[in-house]
C-alpha cells in the first residue's frame, strides 16, 4: 500500500525527468547543479504530489523545477561567479574548420547555444519552454507565474535578441 | 491591419497562439507589407535555428537512480538524498569497531555480525567466481518461464525471477551456487556491461529490513522477507543497484 504513491509518481512524473533536467541545465548552466536541483525538485514534487489532482503533470512538475532553480540561484549567487563568454575569443576556432559541413553545423549550434546562454534569465526560460519544450503560452505563463501577455512580450524580445546575436537578419533578409 | 499591430502579434502568429481571425489578418498583412514580411522571415528563421540548435538533455541514469532510490525509502522529508551509502558505511564501520573492541559482551549481536560477514564473503567469492568464463549461468535464458522452473527440485525454494527488461535490467539466467554452507539459487541480471547476481535461500526468522555494504568495489544489499534471505551483489554503482533492488522487490511478489 505504501508503495502506491511511489509507483504513481514514477509513472506520472518521472517520464518528464528529461524535460526537467533540460530546463535546469539552461537555467543553471551547470550539469552538476542541474542534477542536484532536479533531484531536490523531484522529491519536493513527490511530497506535494497530492496537490496535482487533475492538473497537467508536465507543467506542474516543470513549475516546481523552475522554482527550485530560482531558489537555488538566490542561495548560491551564481551569476557573480560566471565568467562571461566572449564571442570573439571563441569563434575563430569554429570558423577555421568551416570547410567541413558538420563543423559548420556544430558551430551554428554553438552560436545558438551561446546566444541563448547570454540572455537574461527571464528571457532564457521562455525560450527554453517554448522552443525546446514546445509549451503553449498559457502553460508557460503558469510555470513562470506571469500573465500570458508577459510571456508573449518576453518571448518576442528574447527572439529578437537572439536574432541580433546570430545575425539572422543579414542571413535571411537577402 | 497596421504595421505596429502586426509586429506585436508576429510571435503569437508564429506560435499558433492567435485566434483564426487574427491569424488570417496577420497573414494577409505579412504577404503584402515588405517590412513586416521581412520581420516575419527573420523571426521564423530564428525560431527554427533555436529549435534545431538547442540541446535537449537526457537526465543522467545516475540522477534517475538517485531519485528512485530516495522515493522508495520511507519518507523522511528533510533528508538530502545523496547518500544512503555513506550512512551505511558508517554503520558498517561502527559494527566493525564494536566487533573488534568487544570480546565478551553482546555475544548475540556479534555472532550475527560475524555470520553476516561470513555470508558476505561467500557471496562476494561466488559472484567473482561466476564472472570467469563459462561460470555465469547453468541455465542461460532471458525468459523467466525457463529460469524459474529450472530451480524446481534443485533448491528448497522457488526464487523470485521478475522480468525487469523494460527498466534496463535484462534477465540473463540462473545457476546453483553454494553460499553460507548450503545450495542457493542465483538469478543473474545484466545492466550494460555489469552483472548483478541475486542469491536467495530459505531462512527461518523474522523479516529483516534491507541493509547494504560495500567491499572491494562491489556493492551488496541483503534483506529477509517471508522466510527467504536475499543477497544482491554487483559492481554496478550504488544508485543503480538501489534502483534495481527497489524494482526487484516490488516485482518479486
Amino acid at each position: 500500500m505504501a508503495q502506491q504513491p511511489v509507483e504513481r509518481f514514477e509513472t506520472v512524473i518521472l517520464p518528464y525527468l528529461d524535460d526537467a533536467y533540460t530546463l535546469a541545465r539552461y537555467l543553471l548552466k551547470d550539469e552538476h547543479d542541474a542534477q542536484d536541483v532536479v533531484q531536490e525538485a523531484a522529491l519536493r514534487a513527490f511530497r506535494h504530489f497530492h496537490q496535482l489532482r487533475d492538473g497537467e503533470p508536465r507543467a506542474w512538475f516543470l513549475a516546481i523545477v523552475r522554482n527550485c532553480c530560482f531558489t537555488w540561484r538566490r542561495r548560491n549567487w551564481k551569476d557573480r561567479l560566471v565568467v562571461p563568454f566572449e564571442d570573439h575569443l571563441h569563434t575563430n576556432v569554429d570558423e577555421s574548420r568551416s570547410a567541413d559541413a558538420q563543423a559548420i553545423e556544430q558551430s551554428d549550434r554553438a552560436a545558438v547555444e551561446r546566444a541563448v546562454a547570454a540572455l537574461p534569465l527571464e528571457f532564457r526560460e521562455v525560450i527554453v519552454l517554448r522552443e525546446i519544450q514546445d509549451l503553449s503560452y498559457a502553460e508557460i505563463a503558469a510555470i513562470v507565474g506571469v500573465p500570458v501577455g508577459t510571456v508573449m512580450s518576453r518571448l518576442s524580445r528574447a527572439r529578437r535578441r537572439v536574432a541580433a546575436a546570430l545575425g539572422a537578419g543579414a542571413q535571411e533578409a537577402s | 491591419m497596421r504595421c505596429a499591430e502586426c509586429r506585436e502579434r508576429l510571435d503569437a502568429y508564429l506560435d499558433g497562439e492567435l485566434t483564426p481571425v487574427e491569424s488570417e489578418m496577420v497573414r494577409g498583412h505579412v504577404e503584402q507589407c515588405t517590412n513586416c514580411g521581412h520581420e516575419h522571415a527573420v523571426l521564423s528563421a530564428t525560431s527554427r535555428r533555436l529549435r534545431d540548435g538547442l540541446m535537449y538533455y537526457e537526465a543522467p541514469d545516475m540522477l534517475r537512480a538517485r531519485i528512485v532510490s530516495a522515493l522508495s525509502r520511507p519518507a523522511k522529508p528533510a533528508d538530502r538524498v545523496v547518500s544512503p551509502w555513506v550512512r551505511w558505511s558508517r554503520l558498517a564501520a561502527a559494527a566493525l569497531v564494536i566487533a573488534v573492541a568487544s570480546s565478551g559482551l553482546t555475544v548475540a549481536v556479534l555472532h550475527r555480525e560475524d555470520t553476516t560477514r561470513a555470508v558476505a564473503d561467500d557471496v562476494l567469492a561466488s559472484h567473482v567466481r561466476s564472472l570467469m568464463p563459462g561460470h555465469l549461468t547453468d541455465v542461460a535464458s532471458n525468459d523467466q518461464h525457463n529460469v524459474k522452473p529450472w530451480f524446481n527440485g534443485r533448491v528448497d525454494l522457488s526464487p523470485p525471477v521478475p522480468r525487469l527488461d523494460s527498466a534496463g535490467f535484462p534477465l540473463l539466467g540462473g545457476r546453483l551456487d553454494y553460499v553460507a554452507s548450503r545450495q542457493v539459487a542465483a538469478v543473474i541480471y545484466g545492466r550494460r556491461q555489469h552483472i548483478i547476481t541475486v542469491y536467495s535461500w530459505s531462512s527461518p526468522g523474522d523479516d529483516e529490513p534491507q541493509s547494504s555494504l560495500s567491499t572491494q568495489g562491489y556493492h551488496m544489499m541483503r534483506w529477509r522477507s517471508g522466510r527467504v534471505e536475499s543477497w544482491v551483489i554487483s559492481d554496478l554503482n550504488a544508485g543503480e543497484l538501489a534502483q534495481f533492488v527497489a524494482l526487484f522487490r516490488r516485482n518479486a511478489a
